[in-house]
C-alpha cells in the first residue's frame, strides 16, 4: 500500500519547479516508477509534483536543424509508434516498442524512462543496501544473476532503460530545466558510474528535471537497431541488450556506436567493439570479434557468467543483421 | 471400509465412507447428447461482466480493512510487539498480536502441537506477528508501519542442499532431517541393472515454484452474535469451517462459510488461513465485519508453494528397449516443517513397466514457509526426471522416444499392488498424439536441415497422476420445481474449472432441461451439501456421479407421478424437453406442469450420493504432450512453436472446459520449464529476493504458442465411475515442462537438467559445449 503523500498538478514549468523546490518533493511523470518506489519503501516522498499539465513538455517535432525534439512527458508508445523515428532512429523505436508492456508503455514516458531507478531486487527490496544508504551491497555476494558484469565497483546494479542506449547510440543530448536555469548534457554523460556517486544515476541535482531530448539529424548511410534478450516475453528487462547504429559506406563501416543495456550500471558504450568495427567490412569475423572485444573487461559476478557468452552472441547476431538489413 | 493409500492430501489415510446403494439403476451412458458438447459456462456472463462476487468484491456495511504484520527476518524470536502508536492512528479500531490478549485461536502446528495463531518462534520470513483492522486498507498498512518489533535473529539455512551439512543452523530442535527416508523397493534393483546393457545416471533439479493464483489469499470475516459467517477465497468451504471451528473453539453449527467465486488455487487454498483466523479475531475484536486481504508479496512468500526437488535417477535399459531398472533418490523439503517429497517417485513407480525400482525419499527443514498441495503435488518434478531420462535412454540405444515409452507401457498400477487400470489409454496418448503432432515428419524436417543459429528440436513426455479418479463422499440435492424448472445443490467449489457448468450439463443430459436455466447453489456450508475440497483432479468425477443419481432418482419419482396421473405404467413413459413423452412413440402426454401431484406437493427432492470406487482397480488419467521449440543458440531464448496435449481423462463431460484445464496447464507447466522459481537470499539474509510479478516470472500471452491443440483420448471407462469420467486438472501440467526441456535437448544436443531453462542457464551450457569442441 501506498503511504500518503499531497499531490500537486503544476500549471507551469515555473510552477513545478518551485513546487519541487521543498523538501521530501517528488516529479512524477508517468508515474510507473515512482508509485512503485514509493510503494516498496524505496524512497519517500512527502509531495508529488506531476508534470502532466505542462502540454509542452509532451510530443515530438522536427528541428530547425533537421533534427528531432522529444519532450520528456512523451509516452513510451507514442515514441515506438512515431513514423519519423521509427524511419530515421529505427534504434530508438525498436527499443521503445519492447519496454515492460503495452500497459507500461501507454503510462511510462521517455524522460521517466531514461532517469529509472536500478531494478536490482536488493535495492527494491526489504534490503537496507549501499545504494539506499545501508552499509553493504547485498548483491556483490547474493543473488547477482541480474546484476552487472562492466562498470561496477561496490554497486553491481544494472541501468533498466531500454531506450537510453538507443539515445546514447544516436548521440542524443538531454535539456534539463532547474533551480538555477537551462542546461542540456549530452546523453553519453547524462548517467552517473557508482564509483563516482553510487547514490545517485543521472547528473541531475535535486529540483531539476529533464524537459526533453534533442536528436541530431541523421547522418547518410546511418542503420540503426536495438535488440534485447529477456528471460519472458513481455514485461521483463534487459538480460542483455544492445543499440547499435553504425555509418556505412557500402558494405564498409565508417564509424559507428555500440551500447549495452544490462551490462554495467549505466548504459555502455563499448568503444572497443567500435574500434573493431571502424573501417572495416562487416563479415562474420568482424561480428565476432566486435562481441569480443566488447567482453574483454567483462567481470562476472558468482552467478552472471552467462552474460559474457549471451553479449558476445547477441553482438555478433545483432552486427550481422545489421550488415545485411 | 477401505483404506486409500496414504499420503494423498486430501484423503489423509481416512477410511472411505460407505454410501447407500441408489435406489434408481445408473447404467452406463453411452451416446449422450448433452454432456460432452462444447458448451460455454454457465456463470461465464457474471465471470466476464464482473457482477459474479468474489471475496475480494465482498464489501458489507461498516466493514474494516484487515492486514497482517509479517516476520522479516528468516529465522528469529519475536521478543516484543509494541502497538500502542498503531493503536492511536487515524481509523484504526483494533491491533492484534502474541502480546494482545485476544489472540485465542489455537491451530494444528503439527500431528501433536497447536499453536497459537501468532507463534513468537518464527522460523520463516513470512510469520504472521501482529494484525490491524482499520477504516481504509491505507490506514491499515500505515498501522502496520507504526508497530514496532523486535526479534531475536538466530542463524538460518535457506537451501535444502547445504541443511544437513555439519554445521548449518538449526530450524528445529531436533535437528534438520525431517524423518527417516522414506524407500519403496520392488524387485531385485542390482539385478536389474545388470540385465541392462545401457545404464544411465543423471542429476536433476526442480526449483521451488509459486502457486500465484489471479485472486489474492483472503476473506471477508462477519459476526452476528455467537455466530460467524465468512466469505472465503478457497477450494473447499467445509474444510474452511473445519479449521475457523477447530481454532476458534466453535461448533461447526456456528461458523458458516461461503465461498460462492474463487480466483485460483492450484492447492494453495484448499485450507483456512491464518488470515482467516486473524480476520475473525479482528471482526470479533472490533465488533465489526473485517476484510482481509493479504497483499501479492504476501501471497508470493506466505501461502504456499512446491518446493524444490533434487533427483538422482539411475536407468537400465536393454538394446531392445526394454526397461530393466529404475532408482530414484531425492531430496526435498517441506519448508520449516513437513516434507516436500511427497509423490515425487510416482511417476517413476508408476508409469512404465519396470520390475525392478527402488526409490528414497529424504526431507530436510529449511528457513522457509511450509509447503502446500501444488498441481499433481509431487508429479512434475518426477516426471522432469523420468521423462528426460527416458529420451537420454532411447537416445543411447538409438530408438524414437516415442517408440520407447510405447515398448513399455505398464499393463497394470505396479505401484499399486498390480491391480488392472479401469481404463488406460496411454498408448493412444502417445501414438494418436504423435500423428496429430506430425512427429515423425516433424523429426525427419528437422534431421534433413537445422543450420544456421536458430535450431528446431521436438520433445515430447507421458505422464499419469496418482489420483484423478475421485470418490466418495459426496451428496447432491436436486429440487424440481413445480414447473419443471430446477434447482441444483452441491457443496463443491468451482475454482475455475467449470464445475457448475458440468453439473448443469449432467442434470440437463437427464432430465432434458437447458442447462442455462438450472439455479444452482453452490459452496455454502450453511446451506449445501458436503463436498470435499475442489484438489486432485477430482470434482468432476467425484460430483458428476453424485449429481447424476440426484437427477436419476427425481426422474423416477416425475414419472411415477405422471404415470399415476395417465393411469399408465411408469416403464412406458420417457422424458424429453422437459415434457413426458411416450417411450414407444415419442408422442408428447404431459407437460411436467400439468401433473397435478407435483403442482400440489410444490416440488420434487432427488438426493444423490457419490457411490464407491471400484475395489480391485484402479482408476488413474494419462496424457502425452508434444512441443516444438527454435532456440537460438547465441542468445540461449527459447521460443515455443507449438503445443499438443493429448490426454485420456476418460470421458470429455464439456469439451471447452476441458481444453480449457489441458491449455492453462500447459501454460504452468511452460512457466515451470522456462521461468518460474522462488529466490531467496541464501548468502546474508534468507529472505525472498523476487515475492512480485516482475521479479517472479509467471508466463505471459508471449511465451506460450498460439498453436496449442487439445486432443482428447476417450477410452470408454464403464468402470471408474457412473458417467465414465477421470480428472484432467493435473494431468495437464505433469509433463509439460519435460516435453519442453526434450525439444529444447533435441535443438540444441545440450540437455539442461535444472529448471527454468532461461538464458541464465541454457547459454551457460552452450558455451560450455562451445568451449569444449
Amino acid at each position: 500500500m501506498l503511504p500518503s503523500f499531497s499531490y500537486v498538478r503544476a500549471q507551469t514549468l515555473d510552477d513545478a519547479l518551485r513546487q519541487l523546490s521543498s523538501d521530501g518533493a517528488a516529479v512524477h511523470a508517468g508515474g510507473s516508477d515512482l508509485l512503485g518506489c514509493l510503494r516498496d519503501g524505496v524512497f519517500e516522498a512527502s509531495k508529488v509534483v506531476s508534470l502532466s499539465g505542462l502540454g509542452d513538455l509532451r510530443g515530438i517535432r522536427e528541428t530547425r536543424n533537421g533534427g528531432l525534439r522529444i519532450g520528456a512527458t512523451t509516452t513510451i508508445a507514442e515514441v515506438a509508434g512515431n513514423d519519423l523515428i521509427r524511419r530515421r532512429y529505427r534504434t530508438l523505436a525498436q527499443a521503445a516498442a519492447v519496454v515492460a508492456s503495452p500497459q507500461l508503455r501507454n503510462q511510462g514516458t521517455i524522460g521517466g524512462n531514461i532517469c529509472q531507478k536500478p531494478r536490482c531486487w536488493y535495492y527494491r527490496g526489504e534490503f537496507d543496501c549501499m545504494r539506499k544508504g545501508g552499509g553493504m551491497c547485498y548483491a556483490a555476494g547474493g543473488e547477482n544473476q541480474f546484476h552487472c558484469i562492466l562498470g561496477g565497483a561496490g554497486c553491481f546494479v544494472v541501468h533498466p532503460s531500454d531506450t537510453a542506449p538507443a539515445l546514447v547510440a544516436l548521440g542524443a543530448t538531454v535539456r534539463i530545466t532547474g533551480p538555477r536555469g537551462v542546461r542540456t548534457v549530452p546523453m553519453e554523460e547524462f548517467h552517473v558510474l557508482p564509483n563516482v556517486d553510487f547514490r545517485r544515476e543521472t547528473v541531475l541535482d535535486p529540483g531539476e528535471i529533464v524537459t526533453e531530448i534533442l536528436l541530431p539529424e541523421p547522418v547518410s548511410g546511418m542503420r540503426s537497431s536495438y535488440r534485447k534478450v529477456r528471460s519472458r516475453g513481455a514485461w521483463d528487462f534487459a538480460l542483455a541488450g544492445v543499440a547499435v547504429a553504425l555509418r556505412f559506406s557500402g558494405n564498409r563501416v565508417e564509424d559507428g556506436r555500440v551500447v549495452l543495456s544490462g551490462a554495467a550500471p549505466v548504459p555502455w558504450r563499448s568503444r572497443e567493439a567500435e574500434e573493431v568495427l571502424a573501417g572495416q567490412r562487416l563479415d562474420a569475423g568482424v561480428a565476432r570479434r566486435a562481441g569480443e572485444a566488447a567482453m574483454r573487461d567483462a567481470r562476472a559476478l558468482r552467478h552472471n557468467g552467462y552474460k559474457i557468452p549471451l553479449f558476445r552472441g547477441l553482438i555478433e547476431e545483432q552486427l550481422l543483421a545489421i550488415a545485411e538489413s | 471400509m477401505r483404506k486409500l493409500p496414504e499420503g494423498l492430501y486430501y484423503v489423509e489415510g481416512l477410511e472411505v465412507p460407505e454410501t447407500p446403494e441408489p435406489r434408481v439403476a445408473q447404467d452406463p451412458w453411452s451416446d449422450t447428447t448433452v454432456v460432452g458438447r462444447p458448451l460455454p459456462r454457465v456463470d461465464g456472463y457474471e465471470r466476464v461482466s464482473g457482477t459474479a462476487v468474489y471475496p475480494s468484491d465482498v464489501s458489507l456495511p461498516r466493514m474494516l480493512y484487515g492486514a497482517i504484520l509479517r516476520c522479516s527476518c528468516a529465522n528469529g524470536v519475536v521478543t516484543s510487539v509494541d502497538v500502542s502508536a498503531a493503536e492511536g492512528m487515524p481509523g484504526v479500531h483494533g491491533v492484534i498480536s502474541a502480546f494482545t490478549p485476544d489472540d485465542n485461536a489455537t491451530r494444528p502446528y503439527s500431528q501433536y502441537i497447536k499453536t497459537n495463531l501468532f507463534n513468537p518462534t518464527c522460523r520463516c520470513e513470512g510469520e504472521p506477528v501482529a494484525a490491524v483492522a482499520a477504516e481504509t486498507p491505507y490506514q491499515a498498512h500505515d498501522a502496520l508501519r507504526a508497530i514496532q518489533v523486535a526479534y531475536d535473529e538466530r542463524p538460518f539455512v535457506s537451501d535444502e542442499r547445504r541443511a544437513l551439512e555439519p554445521g548449518a543452523a538449526q530450524v528445529q530442535e531436533g535437528g534438520n532431517s525431517a524423518g527417516d527416508p522414506r524407500v519403496y523397493e520392488r524387485g531385485d534393483i542390482a539385478r536389474g541393472f545388470a540385465e541392462a546393457d545401457v545404464v544411465l545416471e543423471e542429476t536433476y533439479r526442480t526449483e521451488c515454484e509459486i502457486h500465484t493464483p489471479l485472486e489474492l489469499h483472503g476473506c471477508v470475516a462477519k459476526w452476528d452474535g455467537d455466530s460467524l459467517t465468512v466469505w472465503e477465497s478457497t477450494q473447499g468451504v467445509y474444510n474452511v469451517q473445519a479449521g475457523v471451528a477447530g481454532a476458534l473453539g466453535m461448533p461447526l453449527s456456528k461458523v458458516r462459510v461461503v465461498g460462492h467465486y474463487m480466483g485460483g488455487g492450484f492447492g494453495a487454498k484448499l485450507q483456512a488461513g491464518r488470515y482467516t483466523l486473524a480476520a475473525a479475531l479482528l471482526a470479533k475484536k472490533t465488533a465489526r465485519p473485517v476484510k482481509l486481504i493479504i497483499t501479492r508479496e504476501d501471497s508470493l512468500l506466505a501461502v504456499g508453494n512446491r518446493p524444490p526437488a533434487n533427483m538422482r535417477l539411475k536407468a537400465g535399459v536393454r538394446r531392445d528397449g526394454t526397461l530393466t531398472a529404475l532408482e530414484l533418490t531425492a531430496l526435498a523439503t517441506g519448508g520449516y516443517r513437513g516434507r516436500g517429497s511427497g509423490s515425487v517417485d510416482f511417476i517413476a513407480r508408476e508409469l512404465y513397466l519396470c520390475p525392478n525400482v527402488r526409490t528414497e525419499l529424504s526431507d530436510c527443514y529449511i528457513n522457509a514457509p511450509p509447503q502446500r498441495p501444488f498441481r499433481g503435488p509431487g508429479h512434475p518434478q518426477g516426471a522432469w526426471a523420468v521423462e528426460q531420462m527416458l529420451d537420454q535412454l532411447a537416445d543411447a540405444i538409438d530408438m524414437d522416444p516415442i517408440e520407447l515409452r510405447a515398448k513399455n507401457i505398464a499393463t497394470t498400477s505396479q505401484a499399486r499392488g498390480n491391480r488392472p487400470y479401469t481404463s488406460n489409454g496411454f498408448r493412444e496418448c502417445l501414438v494418436d498424439g504423435a500423428r496429430a503432432f506430425r512427429w515423425e515428419e516433424t523429426r525427419a524436417e528437422i534431421a534433413g536441415g537445422n543450420r544456421g543459429h536458430i535450431k528446431r528440436g521436438v520433445g515430447m513426455a507421458g505422464g499419469t497422476w496418482a489420483a484423478g479418479g475421485g470418490g466418495p463422499p459426496s451428496i447432491a440435492v436436486i429440487k424440481l420445481f413445480s414447473d419443471g424448472s430446477i434447482n441444483l445443490n452441491m457443496g463443491a467449489s468451482d475454482i475455475g474449472t467449470g464445475t457448475k457448468t458440468v453439473m448443469a450439463m449432467v442434470v440437463a443430459e437427464e432430465l432434458g432441461v437447458d442447462p442455462g436455466a438450472i439455479q444452482i447453489e453452490h459452496a455454502d456450508t450453511g446451506t449445501t451439501q458436503f463436498a470435499s475440497a475442489s484438489g486432485g483432479s477430482k470434482t468432476i468425477p467425484t460430483e458428476s456421479p453424485a449429481v447424476r443419481a440426484a437427477a436419476l432418482e427425481i426422474k423416477e419419482q416425475l414419472l411415477d407421478l405422471a404415470a399415476a396421473q395417465l393411469s399408465v405404467d411408469a416403464s412406458t413413459l420417457a422424458l424429453r424437453d422437459g415434457t413426458v413423452v411416450s417411450a414407444a412413440d415419442s408422442s408428447v402426454l404431459l407437460r411436467v406442469r400439468e401433473i397435478r401431484a407435483l403442482r400440489r406437493r410444490g416440488n420434487l427432492t432427488g438426493v444423490g450420493y457419490r457411490g464407491p470406487n471400484p475395489q480391485d482397480k484402479v482408476i488413474a488419467p494419462f496424457a502425452a504432450q508434444f512441443c516444438e521449440v527454435e532456440v537460438n543458440t547465441l542468445t540461449g531464448e527459447v521460443e515455443i512453436v507449438r503445443f499438443l496435449a493429448a490426454h485420456d481423462s476418460g470421458r470429455i463431460m464439456n469439451k471447452l472446459t476441458c481444453q480449457n484445464q489441458a491449455f492453462g496447464g500447459v501454460t504452468m507447466g511452460i512457466g515451470y520449464a522456462m521461468t518460474e522459481r522462488r529466490i531467496l537470499d541464501g548468502n546474508e539474509t534468507g529472505k525472498m529476493v523476487n515475492k512480485n510479478w516482475h521479479d517472479y516470472k509467471i508466463p505471459t500471452a508471449m511465451d506460450v504458442p498460439a498453436d496449442m491443440t487439445f486432443l482428447p483420448i476417450e477410452p470408454e471407462d464403464t468402470e471408474c465411475n457412473t458417467v465414465g469420467a477421470k480428472g484432467i486438472g493435473e494431468p495437464a501440467t505433469i509433463p509439460t515442462a519435460a516435453a519442453v526441456a526434450n525439444a529444447i535437448a533435441h535443438a540444441t544436443g545440450v540437455r539442461v537438467t535444472d529448471t527454468p531453462i532461461d538464458p541464465t542457464k541454457l547459454l551457460q551450457a552452450l558455451a560450455e559445449r562451445r568451449e569444449g569442441e
